[in-house]
């Protein structure tokens, strides 16, 4: 057989024998491999939804397997975009509905290929940024999945760049989205707007009601709280690595490093440079570029070349002037390197202006008086530069750096608009973190002296040492201006006494029982707590007096944003342990005053039971110690502000008791009381508590004066 | 042959089948988990091929698109860059002029006009000005809407103003005038370029203003929760649980428990509900005045001076549209939120709209801001107190320069401060003095304010700080000029006959740094309502209260200075001239009105008193000394003059901690504030 083959191989006749014999071998050889082809092939593209989640959860396919839809060449297109759009009328705030966590809903649409009816695709299926925009919501709080609980749509056709995409049968296809109508609710991104030769400044793609988000926009063109302006990506916050650079002088004054200018801006820039020499420094392309090198890093001035962005950070000021269009990637780029960008372009609507405050991060400057803007520049305080140049970093870090920052900032304006009550405040956007962290905003910060009127109330945190809370009622009852007492009864092993054997008073007194002995029971914010002032007082304090109460409560009108208090106390550094330490001796100097006798605002209480940070309230409650630093830490925290001492007063329980307030003295008390400093210290992460050397007597304590024209003469004893 | 075809058969079968099981498989390994779980979020692919994707502009598209010239302002619309021509401002800054009334005048337009008179960006001269004011009367009949205007221009630098709804500005050829009209619609409002202004009552007040309502820092228990504005310029109150939308009229049965209030009277509420419609903005002022919330539902106007003031800070503007979510939202408030928004809503009313005067100031600030450029306020100095008018722009634009935003800023004033003494007739050189407090451990520098007719003499004694003579002109407010010598934050003002100790001193700075926006003294005045005579009063007996501090032993900060000189009308600082006692009262007012805080009092040896030199000559010793008769009437025309009466009391005196505590001397840091 074999020499047979040999042999017919040679001759003619091989064929018609092959036919017999071999065909059926070869046939089947072929079918078998054609058919594990074929397999192959057929689950290389067999529908997503099974070969979906890569790792169980994510998808992972390619962007040319996506469904191709046809768009006739009749299908409807959108009206142009309205321009008198505004929330109120355009937004269907309904599909928002209530959310209680304050957070509108996102739909992505499945990304899907569009061509025109000859086949043609629309644009490009979608670019990397979009990609990366669109994985950044899809990433975020803001997504859902859910079409039918969605507030907000953004479609997944590519509209950042204007030129690779076709207007009209864009505008097609967005008009076949399943939820399009008339674009209601739809979110659109564009980077790049308008064509040659006249540049409009918004997206000429027609989008009906559709928000825009747009880079570049005019005043004209910008619906003001409907649309929002963002920045022009630059690629090069990925490609190039360029480290922060602190704030001060630098080598240029100014800087341009635009290279396709009008040439009556070119003429500018010349005078400019003219008229100041070394100070401002003009780029332009490079004509004599080596093979390799990408245009966009190198920026030439005569024959000298310089890397860009690198040169960025050699300039002070770095112009940012209107090309064609308004909205620049160089703004971005000039940001990043802490250069203070001197925008030159009317009626450019800046990024995120809705909420960014540029005054502090830029310069803009009239098209018109371009030739001033030298002088205009010199004219601004050293120190407020800097600021500008750190602001501009900043603005750059948290808004411009990344698609992800663009997209996230863009959906947070929305938000804003439709939860206005949950808003992003002014100082979140603009504040740099540094700033954040220093700054301190007073919640009682309206300069307002309370009504004597409305007097204070009491209140008494007792156990079970009953005898001597009598005492204290009694004494507190005489106060002018007690508008009412209250006590917390702490002992749930024990009633409190009967109705008639409490002290007869004058105001109305009242009795609160608490579920458990917690020593955080006395900061709770009672419903019967109608007063501002509230005097906290231990029920073994028995001597203070009338006067001294009357008069503490004075200072209180006057700081009601104080722990006004009679017993002072003081942190000080062991510089020996490396730590805080209490200081219960009698200083020159006080940071704290103890809730055992002090007065506060209401609102503290508040703050003490819902709003104190960390684990100190359970902490405090689980050792039965330290409940009065721990406010003393809070009131110090959220006001910046010292505490008052009033009047001289340093004993408070027994005339005859040679220790301060008869506090145990001993060596574990004053070590637990340092213990809690420390906790506390760490807990808010910073020592907030503040020292002053004063305190506050009466106008006239001690002068010569005859004492029962005082007004609080039963002060001054210790 | 056979075999190896057998063979390569075999092969080719079981590479086949091995390819497709090897494919088959982890796609049934696959499927099963793919089928989508309830709950599960689909997410946006993660494409295998996402790193090919193209970028969305061509290399080189960002920087080479076709270059446009600058274009020209369209025809119709306007912005400052456009339509306002900042150079005429250059220069000395702006410069605004009004044109006179014609005829009969009402009273409105009398008092913007008086506003914009006191001002001090006012020039009488048209062709000095780059800001030239038209004010509109309500009662202008239309056929008279544009009169002759010489310097009119096409309306190129022109601000045309109407406080209350004009018929003209509807049909008014504007040209390129700026609009500041009360509650523009936001269709036809231009930002950044018109002016909103507030929808005030015709009786608004022209300076001084309504006080704010607001006592409190929170919200009364058992004050209603909400506030709704009526017809007619009423409010009713509903309980706090209503739950329907007692707006727009269809749930008219559901109003609950209610009140009405006829007239203008002021809502008692935490929050006001406004409806949208431009006739409602005058509800929105008197929330405002009456510290309640206001709650904006979806506005059809323009906020007053929103291109500087945060409203997001004071009011809430939400959508008429979800009546039950706005409900809802209101009710579950943070009480934090709530007493920001409150405060808020009293400081602006306090600081811009209380009077006619403030409204008109804050206008021409806006526009100063505008051709200021980079050198305007900073949004932090419009929106928290004491306010933009308060907080001028000229002395910094830089927060942590001014007194009253150390906290915002994380920042604290210079730990140092500059003496400055005045020397008056008959001109002897306070030696002692300069040694007193050239030994205060913080005393950076010491200036002499040189008065007196006698020249000052050659030498002066040797301290341990840089000592320098300035050249005064006689003048009592010239010791409140702004001199740059003073390098530093505090100033310790001084007159020639001041007798101070060194432990006096470094306590009492101290204490200032604590309270760096107030005035720190230690002599001290204290104003009274005179019943008798119907006036103000005031007294340098000593008393349980005060409310003033003198300035010829006080710290305060240098911006004072700025502020005394650039802020105060002329009118007043002249007065003050003319009976010098006056200035110390005036400096005290200027700082209650500004800080609405009383000045603080600190320890005084009374072996100072003893020690005064006796009778007091026009200009010479004030120290402690009872306010001459004739001076007795300057503190009722400066409460003419500023409206109201700022001077806050205070019962307090701040002590070293241990003052005059019976323990060892040794302890005290402070020993010789108690005895010489």
């Amino acid at each position: 057989m074999c020499a047979s083959v040999k042999y017919n191989s040679r001759g003619p006749a091989l064929i018609p024998r092959m036919k017999t014999k071999h065909r059926i071998y070869y046939v089947t050889l072929f079918s078998i491999v054609l058919l594990g082809l074929i397999a192959t092939g057929m689950f290389q593209f067999w529908p997503h939804s099974i070969e979906s989640s890569g790792d169980w959860s994510v998808e992972k396919r390619s962007v040319r397997d996506v469904p191709v839809v046809r768009l006739p060449a009749d299908s409807p297109v959108p009206e142009r975009g309205d321009l008198s759009c505004r929330m109120h009328t355009c937004f269907d705030v309904y599909r928002c509905g209530f959310n209680p966590k304050n957070k509108i809903k996102v739909y992505i649409y499945p990304l899907k290929k569009y061509v025109g009816e000859a086949g043609v695709p629309v644009s490009g299926t979608i670019s990397r940024e979009y990609n990366e925009l669109l994985t950044a919501i899809s990433d975020s709080d803001y997504y859902t999945d859910d079409i039918t609980r969605a507030c907000l749509f953004v479609p997944s056709i590519d509209l950042l760049n204007q030129n690779s995409l076709r207007v009209k049968e864009t505008a097609q296809a967005l008009a076949q989205l399943s939820r399009w109508d008339r674009g209601t609710n739809h979110l659109l991104f564009n980077m790049l707007p308008g064509g040659p030769p006249d540049y409009n400044t918004a997206l000429d793609v027609p989008r009906d009601r559709a928000l825009l988000a747009g880079g570049g926009f005019s005043t004209w063109t910008y619906r003001q709280g409907y649309d929002v302006s963002i920045p022009v990506y630059s690629p090069l916050s990925a490609e190039v690595d360029l480290p922060e650079k602190g704030p001060g002088p630098r080598r240029y004054f100014l800087l341009s490093s635009q290279v396709a200018l009008h040439p009556e801006y070119r003429e500018d820039l010349a005078a400019l440079q003219a008229r100041h020499g070394e100070a401002v420094l003009v780029l332009d392309k490079c004509s004599n570029l080596s093979e390799g090198v990408p245009a966009a890093r190198k920026r030439c001035h005569e024959h000298q070349a310089f890397d860009y962005p690198q040169v960025l950070q050699e300039a002070t000021f770095c112009m940012v002037l209107r090309g064609a269009r308004l909205g620049q990637a160089v703004l971005s780029d000039v940001l990043r390197a802490g250069c203070v960008p001197v925008i030159i372009a009317d009626s450019y609507v800046l990024p995120f202006s809705e909420v960014l405050d540029w005054k502090r991060a830029s310069v803009v400057v009239p098209e018109e008086k371009m030739s001033d803007v030298y002088s205009i520049l010199q004219s601004i305080p050293r120190r407020q530069i800097e600021e500008m140049q750190r602001q501009a970093r900043w603005f750059w870090e948290a808004y411009f750096q990344s698609i992800k920052a663009i997209a996230l900032a863009t959906l947070q304006i929305i938000n804003d608009r439709i939860y206005p009550y949950a808003a992003i405040s002014y100082e979140d956007w603009n504040d740099p973190p540094a700033v954040k962290r220093g700054s301190v905003s007073d919640p009682l910060f309206l300069p307002l002296i309370p009504p004597q009127s409305q007097g204070f109330t009491a209140i008494v945190l007792t156990y079970d040492r009953v005898e001597s809370l009598f005492r204290v009622i009694t004494e507190v009852s005489k106060v002018p201006s007690l508008s009412k007492l209250l006590v917390v009864w702490n002992n749930q092993n024990k009633n409190p006494p009967e109705d008639s054997l409490w002290p007869k008073i004058r105001v109305p007194l009242k009795v609160v029982r608490t579920a458990e002995n917690k020593l955080s029971n006395r900061f709770f914010p009672y419903d019967e707590i109608e007063t501002e002032a509230v005097l906290a007082i231990d029920d073994d304090i028995i001597m203070l007096t009338s006067d001294e109460l009357q008069f503490g409560y004075e200072v209180w009108r006057e700081f009601p944003d104080r722990l006004v208090g009679y017993p002072g106390r003081l942190h000080l550094w062991d510089h020996e342990m490396n730590k805080w330490k209490y200081e219960s001796e009698w200083t020159n100097e006080v940071s704290m005053v103890l809730t055992g006798a002090a007065f506060y605002h209401k609102y503290f209480n508040y703050l003490y039971t819902y709003k104190m940070p960390g684990d100190i309230k359970n902490w405090v409650d689980a050792h039965m110690n330290c409940e009065d630093i721990a406010m003393n830490f809070l009131v110090a925290n959220v006001t910046g502000k010292a505490v008052i001492k009033v009047t001289p007063r340093k004993k408070f329980k027994c005339p005859e008791c040679t220790a301060i307030d008869g506090l145990s003295l001993d060596q574990t008390h004053m070590v637990e009381r340092s213990e809690c400093i420390n906790k506390f210290a760490s807990v808010f992460g910073t020592m907030p508590l503040k020292v002053v050397e004063h305190r506050a007597d009466p106008v006239l304590y001690k002068d010569d004066f005859p004492e029962k024209l005082k007004s609080f003469p039963n002060i001054g004893s210790l | 042959m056979q075999l190896w075809r057998r063979k390569s058969l075999w092969l080719a079968l079981s590479v086949s089948w091995l390819l497709i099981l090897l494919r088959v498989f982890p796609v049934l390994r696959l499927a099963e988990p793919a089928r989508r779980q309830a709950g599960a979020p689909q997410s946006w692919p993660r494409w295998l091929d996402a790193e090919l994707l193209q970028s969305f502009s061509q290399p080189g598209e960002l920087l080479e698109d076709g270059p446009q010239p600058p274009q020209a302002p369209r025809a119709g619309s306007c912005t400052r860059g456009a339509c306002f021509d900042t150079s005429r401002c250059r220069g000395g800054g702006l410069k605004v002029f009004v044109y006179p009334a014609v005829g009969p005048i009402s009273e409105t337009r009398r008092k913007v006009l008086t506003s914009i008179e006191g001002s001090r960006y006012h020039t009488a001269s048209a062709a000095e000005a780059c800001l030239l004011v038209l004010v509109l009367s309500p009662d202008t009949p239309p056929g008279e809407c544009h009169p002759a205007l010489p310097q009119w221009a096409g309306g190129k630098n022109h601000l045309v103003l109407g406080l209350h709804p004009a018929p003209c500005l509807r049909i008014f050829q504007l040209g390129q005038a700026m609009v500041a009209e009360a509650s523009p619609t936001v269709d036809t409002f231009r930002p950044g370029f018109d002016v909103a202004l507030p929808l005030l009552s015709e009786a608004h007040p022209l300076r001084g203003g309504a006080l704010g309502r607001l006592q409190q820092h929170s919200p009364i228990p058992g004050v209603a929760l909400i506030a709704v504005a009526g017809e007619r310029g009423g409010w009713y109150t509903a309980g706090t649980n209503f739950s329907a939308c007692p707006w727009d009229g269809r749930c008219e049965q559901d109003h609950g428990p209610k009140q009405t209030h006829p007239g203008v009277t002021l809502p008692n509420a935490t929050f006001c509900l406004i409806p949208g419609r431009s006739p409602d903005a005058v509800h929105f002022l008197q929330a405002l005045q009456a510290g309640c919330i206001p709650v904006l539902l979806s506005p059809r106007w323009e906020l007053p001076f929103s291109e500087v003031i945060d409203w997001t800070k004071a009011a809430v503007v939400a959508d008429e549209r979800l009546p039950l979510q706005v409900l809802a939202a209101l009710q579950e408030m943070p009480l934090t939120r709530v007493l920001a928004l409150r405060q808020q809503a009293q400081f602006l009313w306090d600081a811009y709209f209380s009077s006619v005067e403030k409204v008109i100031h804050t206008t021409l600030e806006i526009i100063q801001d505008r051709i200021s450029g980079a050198s305007a306020h900073p949004s932090l100095l419009w929106n928290s107190p004491p306010g933009a008018l308060w907080a001028l722009s000229t002395f910094s634009t830089s927060p942590s320069d001014f007194p009253f935003y150390h906290l915002q800023q994380g920042s604290r004033p210079l730990g140092r401060f500059s003496a400055l003494i005045w020397v008056g007739t008959p001109g002897q050189p306070p030696l002692k003095l300069i040694q007193a407090v050239a030994g205060a451990q913080h005393c950076a520098q010491i200036l002499v304010l040189w008065s007196s007719k006698k020249p000052p003499p050659p030498r002066w004694p040797e301290t341990a700080v840089p000592l320098t003579v300035l050249d005064g002109h006689g003048k009592a407010s010239d010791r409140f000029l702004p001199y740059s010598a003073i390098s530093t934050d505090a100033i310790l003002s001084l007159d020639a006959h001041s007798s101070l100790s060194t432990s006096e001193v470094d306590f009492a700075f101290m204490v200032w740094q604590s309270f760096p926006e107030r005035m720190v003294g230690f002599l001290t005045w204290s104003h009274f309502w005179d019943e008798a005579q119907g006036r103000w009063g005031y007294t340098g007996e000593r008393a349980n209260e005060f409310s003033m501090v003198l300035t010829s032993a006080a710290f305060y900060h240098r911006y004072y200075h700025t502020l005394f000189t650039h802020s105060l009308p002329k009118a007043l600082r002249t007065l003050a001239d003319e009976s010098p006692p006056c200035v110390d009262v005036l400096m005290n007012f200027l700082i209650a009105a500004v800080t609405k805080l009383p000045p603080i009092k600190v320890p005084y040896g009374p072996w100072h008193q003893e020690a005064r030199p006796p009778p007091l000559a026009p200009g010479g010793p004030r120290l402690g000394a009872e306010p001459q008769p004739a001076a007795q009437d300057c503190i009722s025309q400066m409460a003419a003059g500023f409206g109201h009466m700022p001077l806050v009391s205070s019962r307090l005196r701040l002590d070293p901690v241990l003052f005059k505590d019976p323990v060892s001397v040794l302890r005290k840091k402070y020993r010789s504030l108690e005895k010489p």
